[in-house]
């Protein structure tokens, strides 16, 4: 059980499923993302966050 | 989350799944409802900047893509008022304002904390002037701005222009009213609005209350009118901000606040300089720091790069206060230790590198998984077992063990996915084998 979903709660629960674990994530607002998804763009490469 | 209990290997969990009010499984996203949904509510993913619906998806491209009704802000759900119109408009018929929250017990072999972290409130340190002076933002906000899909459609408008613009609108819309009024008694009477003003000022015998609140009106249209010529000739001569300041370390590396270093406010800074300047070759930057912190492959370079081509100027030493001119220029004194003296700089817009710190609710998770949080307030880990919760099976990554920027985050949560599947695939063989056996 992963519990947030934002970029470390997603790579953990996609990792854990890529290994063929049940993963249930657990997010307290109604999309996924967190802080990231907020983001514009992310260093050092200046891609997009999205 | 409402309960926890079990051991590593079977942990229990109780969850309060909150409703959506719209059924997930009908819901297309298409958002007819949001078009016609006529509560307006601030958006706190435009960091307050933007405004959105009562039914809303959080972001556009927010997944799962369905949207959401909040409540509290709903005439119907939260203010007992008929309205019921994203009901009407949705062809889907996904609207269920009887909904409840549902209970769902789940069994976990292990847990990971990713419960990330929230940004400091610089309104604390009145020196900065954060909710006093309209054109200093937070981190958080000018990414926004910066953001195509932000309030602004990534345009660096100053706050202060946007505020003006309202202003503008709002007076304008006032001016148009009150036109009438006159137009209409003028029409009326027969008399001219500058007749009556004269002859109520002059006191003439045939005065009565209607001429009264009319040479009212009319003097109020009058000085209305005046204050709109000077509010369009300014929003007229209004540009984006071109001269930006970037204030490192505010409320991280502070001892009145919190000790440690946030680590990725160095190189956001950098990345926002860079951005604005990509968006706009006019526009330069000072960064305002004790020390820039780039430690990250390939951090430094990008440092660098950011001075060289995008008017990006490092100035080392911190800010004591930042102040206003009469045009909305924020100025930002220091302590400059290169020149050992204490200077002041125009700018256009300052921008807050505000700290990483807990979730508000951290101390909460903590009591309801039973793991401990060290002296900052983020879960407590080994430093040879950094994903490692006090508790056997629990797990954390990301912000929620200390500040981190994403690259680390994601390396950490890899590794906490790991450490999970160490415990959760033996397991998981047992059940196999018992089944074939």
């Amino acid at each position: 059980m992963v519990i947030g979903g934002g970029i470390a709660g997603i790579q953990a629960a996609l990792d854990l499923a890529e290994m063929g674990i049940q993963v249930h994530m657990v997010e307290r607002l109604p999309s996924i993302g967190g802080k990231m998804a907020q983001l514009d763009k992310t260093f050092p490469t200046n891609d997009c966050a999205i | 989350m409402e309960q926890v209990s079990g051991e590593v290997g079977a942990f229990k969990a109780t969850i309060r799944k909150k409703a959506r009010y719209v059924n997930q499984d009908l819901c297309t996203g298409c958002g007819s409802c949001a078009e016609k949904c006529p509560t307006m509510v601030v958006d706190a993913y435009n960091a307050g900047m933007g405004k959105r619906k009562a039914i809303y998806k959080y972001f556009p491209q927010g997944i799962p893509s369905v949207f959401t009704i909040d409540a509290p802000e709903c005439r119907q759900l939260g203010q007992g008022k008929k309205c019921g119109v994203c009901a009407k408009v949705c062809q889907a018929k996904a609207i269920d304002f009887d909904q409840k929250d549902a209970i769902i017990e789940i069994e976990a072999g292990a847990i990971i904390l990713a419960t990330g972290y929230d940004v400091f409130d610089p309104s604390v340190i009145p020196e900065y002037g954060y909710t006093t002076i309209n054109n200093v933002v937070t981190a958080l906000e000018f990414e926004r701005l910066l953001s195509a899909s932000g309030p602004t459609a990534g345009h660096l408008d100053r706050p202060s222009d946007l505020l003006m613009e309202k202003d503008l609108e709002e007076g304008e819309k006032e001016v148009k009213k009150l036109a009438r009024q006159v137009k209409s008694l003028e029409d009326k009477h027969g008399k001219t609005s500058a007749d009556v003003v004269a002859a109520v000022k002059s006191g003439s015998a045939a005065v009565d209350d209607e001429l009264i609140q009319w040479a009212q009106a009319a003097e109020k249209l009058a000085a209305l009118e005046e204050r709109v010529a000077t509010l369009q000739k300014k929003t007229a001569a209004v540009q984006t901000a071109k001269k930006l300041a970037f204030i490192q370390c505010v409320g991280s590396r502070d001892f009145r606040f919190n000790r440690f270093c946030s680590s990725y406010c160095c190189m956001h800074s950098v990345k926002e300089a860079m951005i604005a300047n990509e968006h706009d070759n006019a526009v330069n930057s000072s960064i305002f720091c004790m020390d820039l912190r780039a430690v990250g492959r390939g951090f430094e370079e990008y440092k660098l790069r950011g001075g060289k081509q995008a008017n990006i100027k490092y100035v080392r030493g911190r800010v004591a206060e930042i102040t206003e001119d009469e045009a909305n220029n924020p100025i930002v004194w220091y302590e400059s230790t290169t020149t050992q003296k204490v200077e002041h700089e125009t700018f256009d817009m300052v921008v807050l590198a505000t700290a990483c710190v807990p979730t508000e609710g951290t101390a909460k998770v903590a009591e309801l998984f039973g793991v401990e949080l060290e002296s900052n307030g983020f879960f407590k880990t080994h430093p040879l077992a950094p994903l490692n919760t006090t508790r056997p099976g629990i797990f954390t990554c990301g912000c929620a063990q200390g500040p981190m920027d994403i690259p680390e985050s994601v390396a950490q949560a890899s590794s906490a996915a790991a450490r999970a599947a160490e415990v959760v695939a033996p397991l998981a063989t047992v059940e196999k084998q018992k089944a074939v056996g």
